[in-house]
């Protein structure tokens, strides 16, 4: 089904991504989206410019954060009569907010807007135990001292202990880690395959930072000039000495680490984008979400292997159809696996309805610029770090070449697209 | 800069030479302040401290530094030229009633900083004397920041016809915003701006020069008024401003902002209902 109008990637921003607890230790979620945003209407001249809507949101928020992205729109260089949105599909989250705008200009609800994402691994919000929390609201509601301290005696020892937030299934108990552990041995992932993805995501991301591919996808921020996570000089070896922390195979060195970060998007409408000077990278062609029954025993990150059946069907596309794969690398083991499914006959067969599997893919097109386990992952800032990256590389190869971009994300989620150059 | 200048290794803490400020000066004789510049070069930004800075002052954590952050960098060599035996005037005793300073261009927090002050303009007050401590920030030879805080010297002696403090022109406004100060913001403010001034923290040492609690510090006021504006500023340009009245704290304010037709700001921060002022400034 063709799209009323095109919604173009005009081009991205991101802060330089930090290990948590590093540089942006002192950085709140809003200060960091604010800089992204800052990052990306000085590189396109968009000072005091009014636009039609910036959606973006974190993972992990304050309660005091609930409407952060239009918080940091005010913060921001663009006027402030910007509209904004919160949008959360946990790591799916910045590639949803750049569905949501791109959707928006197709149906001609917006001519230009961001979609983006930001997390504070570091600024995370720490909560009091559910027992204080409850006396507490208890005796705020209590009407005479009497009953209110009734209430606060209620409060034992044990509730004062503060509560961090956690990745980890609530109707599982599993964390995120631990469910991919039993993913790779279901579908036979080797520590060694892991860690070459893991050195080649580092040999990627260092390359592309060599040769100046980043030097209009990324500004500075905090005295920060490049991925803090990035070790240009790792190798198969080097990974293969770490212990296994999640099941027998997977390691710090091929698991992302806890980022933090921003990311934004500007996309338009191609004509807008032309009339206003703007460059046009790739069009936003289509979009896919889907999820898994994790609770029920599905691999918990591997519905975006569902999404994408979806998507190539109705745009009557094949899987080999690409010039460029940017699968975001939660694990190393999520992406082998993944890859495994889409050459699986029988998950191909069973899982998706296929006749035939979805086949292999050139593996020398798949994150060719580093990926997540390089990069570091600041939850919802990935999805917008991967479709800038995206839409600039198959800008470069030329009109009509088309580009997969897959996240996946907690709760058994999965959010994918397909974008082509213009 | 012909006068003389001594050149200190680094930025001294205001801390200890406040105590010793705080100790009136025996110097009987008529009214001197020192002459010379004090500079520190090489000055590098402390990442950490202007990150508490800024969420003191409500300022968004950027790589551009408030201009305000500039002048509390500077606020250590304003006690130390007022604390010697140059000066028969010290700075615990005076009251900032104006202060004026010109953002040349943005300034980078990783940039390394030559830091001045020296005193100027001592001039005769119906009620003592006003002097202007005249700050300077330099990145390689190229004048970034300048800034000028006037004091009022209680007591101090200058010959000559006294003169007024220029006070930026004022009307009752509704305010756009309230704010609600904690009582314990002079604490806050004092942990980053190093300004260890008791009349700022303590209710006895507010009551002996008058107060009834403590008041909170001028240049905070200042700086949460600025960082209200942040993001509708440029990259260059002055902003005066009069401290019209000490603020009690805790207390609630009232503050507004409007664009002016030449491009700049008109800027306050007032009581609640918005009747009198405690700050006002002009941006342009």
């Amino acid at each position: 089904m063709p799209l009323p109008r095109s919604a173009v990637v005009v081009g991205g921003n991101r802060t330089p991504f930090a290990k948590a607890g590093g540089a942006y230790a002192a950085a709140s979620n809003l200060d960091l989206l604010t800089a992204a945003l800052d990052g990306l209407v000085a590189r396109f001249g968009l000072a005091g410019r009014e636009l039609d809507e910036v959606a973006a949101g974190a993972v992990l928020k304050h309660t005091r954060d609930f409407n952060l992205t239009r918080e940091a729109v005010l913060s921001s260089a663009l006027a402030p009569t910007t509209p904004a949105v919160d949008l959360q599909q946990a790591c799916g989250t910045g590639l949803e907010a750049v569905v949501y705008i791109a959707n928006k200009i197709a149906l001609g609800q917006a001519e230009v807007g961001i979609g983006g994402g930001v997390d504070s691994a570091s600024d995370a919000p720490i909560a009091v135990s559910e027992g204080l929390r409850r006396a507490l609201l208890a005796a705020n509601r209590a009407k005479t001292l009497p009953r209110r301290l009734q209430a606060l005696a209620g409060i034992r020892p044990s509730h004062l202990a503060p509560v961090a937030p956690q990745v980890v299934e609530p109707r599982t108990g599993l964390s995120m880690g631990e469910h991919q552990a039993r993913t790779g041995a279901a579908w036979g992932i080797s520590r060694a395959a892991q860690d070459e993805l893991a050195a080649v995501s580092h040999h990627n991301l260092a390359a592309a930072w060599s040769s100046g591919f980043f030097d209009d996808l990324v500004t500075p921020y905090l005295g920060v000039a490049r991925d803090t996570i990035l070790r240009p000089d790792t190798s198969v070896e080097k990974l293969a000495a770490l212990k296994p922390v999640f099941g027998d195979t997977m390691t710090a060195g091929n698991s992302t680490a806890l980022t933090d970060g921003a990311a934004a998007v500007l996309l338009a409408e191609q004509g807008w984008a032309e009339a206003n000077g703007l460059p046009a990278l790739a069009r936003v062609v289509d979009a896919q979400v889907a999820a898994v029954d994790h609770p029920g025993g599905d691999d918990l990150l591997l519905a975006p292997a569902h999404a994408v059946a979806r998507l190539l069907a109705r745009q009557g596309m094949a899987l080999g159809d690409f010039e460029l794969y940017e699968l975001h690398e939660a694990f190393a083991s999520t992406v082998l696996a993944t890859l495994k499914a889409w050459e699986s006959a029988e998950f191909c067969s069973t899982r998706l309805g296929l006749s035939t599997p979805l086949g292999p893919i050139d593996t020398d097109r798949l994150n060719i610029t580093g990926s997540s386990l390089a990069t570091g992952h600041p939850f919802a800032a990935t999805g917008a770090r991967i479709v800038a990256t995206a839409a600039k590389l198959l800008h470069e190869r030329g009109g009509g070449a088309r580009g997969l971009v897959s996240v996946c994300a907690a709760g058994g989620q999965g959010v994918v697209a397909i974008l082509e150059a213009v | 800069m012909d006068a003389e200048v001594e050149l200190l290794p680094a930025l001294p803490p205001p801390g200890p030479l406040l105590a010793k400020a705080l100790v009136p000066s025996l110097d009987r004789g008529p009214t001197r302040v020192p002459t010379r510049t004090v500079l520190v070069t090489g000055v590098a930004q402390d990442r950490a401290r202007l990150a508490d800075y800024d969420r003191v002052c409500g300022f968004a954590l950027r790589d551009r530094v408030p201009p305000t952050w500039l002048h509390v960098l500077t606020f250590g060599l304003h006690v130390h030229l007022l604390s010697g035996a140059g000066s028969t005037i010290r700075l615990a005793g005076a009251v900032h009633v104006t202060n004026r300073m010109r953002l040349h261009r943005p300034v980078d927090a990783g940039e390394i900083l030559d830091v001045s002050v020296r005193v100027e303009n001592l001039r005769p007050h119906k009620r003592g004397a006003l002097l202007d401590m005249v700050g300077e920030v330099r990145v390689a030879d190229e004048l970034v920041w300048d800034g000028v805080s006037t004091y009022l010297a209680a007591g101090a002696k200058v010959p000559g016809t006294p003169e007024a403090v220029p006070r930026e022109e004022f009307v009752p406004t509704p305010p756009i915003a309230i704010w609600r100060l904690p009582g314990n913001l002079g604490r806050d403010y004092r942990r980053v701006s190093e300004d260890p001034n008791p009349i700022h923290t303590s209710r006895i040492a507010a009551r002996a020069v008058g107060f009834a609690r403590p008041i909170a510090h001028g240049m905070w006021t200042h700086a949460r008024l600025l960082a209200a504006l942040d993001s509708r500023l440029p990259g260059a340009y002055v902003v005066e401003a009069s401290f019209a009245r000490p603020l009690l704290l805790p207390a609630t304010v009232g503050a507004w902002w409007r664009p002016e037709p030449d491009g700049g700001w008109r800027a306050a921060v007032t009581t609640a209902d918005g009747a009198k002022p405690y700050l006002v400034t002009r941006v342009s």
